[in-house]
């Protein structure tokens, strides 16, 4: 028996052509999205998981694609271990990564509160060769940069890192400040001004304390992209300096990857930048367009 | 001290620091490239031969033409894909709730992991024994059972290319759901109520609209995979051959592993003048604003 679908006499008037009623149509095209979002956020996060499953996977259980295992820490201590020690990476990715953002935010929350509140000869000009400065390739920074560390003799240490970090990193942060001084109204500034109170007691007592948060997520931002960096802690280390990234290749053997290791030290990577990088999502794409797009 | 004095001492450190992390070295690399540069002889930093360097790659090198190809069509395929999926992506999620904000959250995850992660994570998936990606696309499409995809030039290709779109999709994701929030409601609104079809609502009213973002958005993502990097060492380190060697990977070896850095330097400047004309695009779109 076939009964044609007998519209909503509320959705007919509208709709009139329509095979399906309004309320069907909406109700399929709602799952087909639901399962569509589904799909995507399970590619997104099937490499992710599977480097989390094989950390924990001991050295048999890694070359195959078993889903139920016997899990093990093994891998996790290994790690730390002769001849990997990545402990000694550990320190240096967080000494490198922690004083990059300690010189970076005072410097640039100076200069941003002055682009933000001043009118300054070639303040334009400043601020476009800031914000191009963000996309000169990291390799050609590099090249000089080797060649002046070896002559120095700073190939091979944190500081040189930190100082080059300070190339990526200040753009950012000069803009992602500035963006959250601008946000910060005016008024509160002037009255303490006519007060009496001098420019330096209003920066320390009505600014800072207004723009700590946004201080802090830049600062947060600033730690991630310098945690992450690559091709400088490539370059410019190879024994007492090297970063958590670059310790990566150290678990290469003869006999292939160490599949079980690298997964469990991608994990020591990724897992405390997901922490941060949560902490600050409101402001995440913020800092990564420089306000471009709000 | 007074205002006038301030504002400018107050820049100065930035300026100064901007200038010695990246205008000094940009200018030293133009230097460098007209010498000729090799790592082993210092004198060598100081030898003057003119544009040889750059008539020596134009040239001399199928190399360096290689790697110019593939980082032009690595940079196609990363942008094109990276940004009609986050497109179609941001307007499934754009409506918001709880289900669809708990999995943009979810997104800032790929985008917080390391390029170089990403790349050893991808190398991991395709392994032509135990990768899990190689196991999945064996059932789905048997040709491929038996292919080990990073021996394969085309398809090692491929797999870097899905490895970028990968970890990039989620941020381009995130601004153009932004984006699409600034879209005003009443205007597709309207339009729906004089009967336009979805589709043409998307086409007429919210891609019109969004056209700012995505341009920005595509801007930002050239500049990026341009300079692709750290993906490609950890993932095929240019190989098989050169078949995925791009021109940071070639200014690299060529600069780093043999020791030619009056060469690389060259060759690495012939990548910022692409840079540059996209770097005037964006920053006309930042300071549109302002």
């Amino acid at each position: 028996m076939s009964v044609a679908p007998m519209p909503d006499p509320e959705e007919f008037g509208r709709n009139p052509r329509q095979g399906l009623s309004g309320r069907q149509k909406k109700q399929i095209v709602r799952s087909v999205q639901v399962i569509l979002i589904l799909i995507a956020t399970f590619i997104m996060l099937v490499p992710i998981a599977w480097i989390f499953l094989a950390a924990f996977k001991n050295h048999l259980d890694v070359y195959t694609l078993k889903i139920f295992f016997k899990p093990t820490l093994e891998n996790f201590s290994l790690v730390f271990q002769e001849p990997y020690t990545l402990g000694e990476k550990l320190v240096n990715s967080t000494i490198v990564a922690f004083f990059t953002v300690l010189f970076a935010i005072p410097i640039a929350t100076m200069a941003a509160y002055s682009f933000s509140r001043f009118r300054l000869v070639g303040e334009t000009a400043m601020l476009v060769t800031i914000l191009a400065t963000q996309f000169v390739p990291a390799v050609v920074i590099i090249l000089p940069f080797f060649v002046m560390f070896r002559d120095v003799g700073l190939l091979d240490t944190r500081l040189g890192l930190i100082l080059v970090n300070l190339a990526i990193v200040m753009p950012f942060a000069i803009w992602m400040i500035k963006g959250f001084i601008d946000g910060i109204p005016l008024d509160t500034e002037e009255a303490a001004m006519v007060d009496g109170s001098s420019r330096a007691q209003v920066i320390r007592n009505i600014v800072l304390p207004m723009a700590a948060p946004g201080l802090l997520t830049a600062g947060i931002f600033c730690f991630i992209i310098a945690w992450n960096e690559f091709l400088f802690a490539l370059i410019l280390t190879n024994k007492d300096a090297v970063t958590l990234p670059i310790g990566l290749a150290l678990f290469k053997a003869e006999e292939g990857d160490l599949w079980n290791l690298l997964s469990a030290a991608g994990i020591i990577i990724m897992v405390p930048m997901f922490v941060l990088a949560l902490l600050i999502r409101k402001y995440f794409v913020q800092g990564m367009t420089m306000g471009a797009v709000r | 001290m007074r205002d006038s004095t301030l504002k400018y001492l107050l820049v100065a450190p930035a300026v100064l620091v901007v200038f010695a992390t990246a205008i000094w070295p940009l200018i030293e690399s133009l230097r460098l490239s007209f010498t000729v540069g090799r790592l082993n002889r210092p004198d060598s930093l100081n030898q003057y031969l003119g544009w040889e360097n750059f008539t020596w790659a134009f040239t001399q090198e199928p190399a360096f033409w290689n790697s110019v190809w593939v980082t032009a069509i690595y940079t196609v395929l990363t942008v094109g894909l990276t940004t009609v999926l986050a497109l179609g992506l941001a307007l499934l999620l754009a409506p918001g709730g709880k289900f669809r904000s708990g999995v943009q959250t979810l997104l800032i995850l790929p985008f917080a992991m390391s390029p170089a992660l990403i790349g050893v994570s991808f190398r991991f998936m395709f392994n032509p024994e135990f990768g899990l990606f190689d196991a999945f696309f064996g059932v789905m499409i048997p040709p491929l059972a038996d292919v080990s995809w990073l021996s394969d030039p085309v398809l090692a290709f491929a797999v870097c290319v899905m490895a970028d779109v990968w970890g990039w999709i989620p941020f381009l994701t995130l601004v153009l759901i932004g984006g699409l929030a600034s879209v005003p409601q009443d205007t597709i609104e309207a339009a729906q109520v004089d009967g336009a079809s979805g589709w043409r609502v998307f086409r007429d009213v919210t891609l019109p609209q969004l056209a700012p973002v995505l341009a920005v958005v595509i801007i930002l993502k050239s500049i990026f995979s341009l300079k692709t990097f750290d993906q490609i060492f950890m993932l095929t380190n240019g190989g098989p051959g050169t078949a995925t060697q791009t021109l940071s990977h070639y200014i690299y070896f060529n600069g780093m592993k043999y020791g030619q850095i009056g060469y690389a330097a060259s060759v690495a400047w012939l990548m910022v003048i692409p840079m540059i004309f996209l770097t005037y695009a964006y920053a006309k779109y930042v300071f549109r604003k302002e």
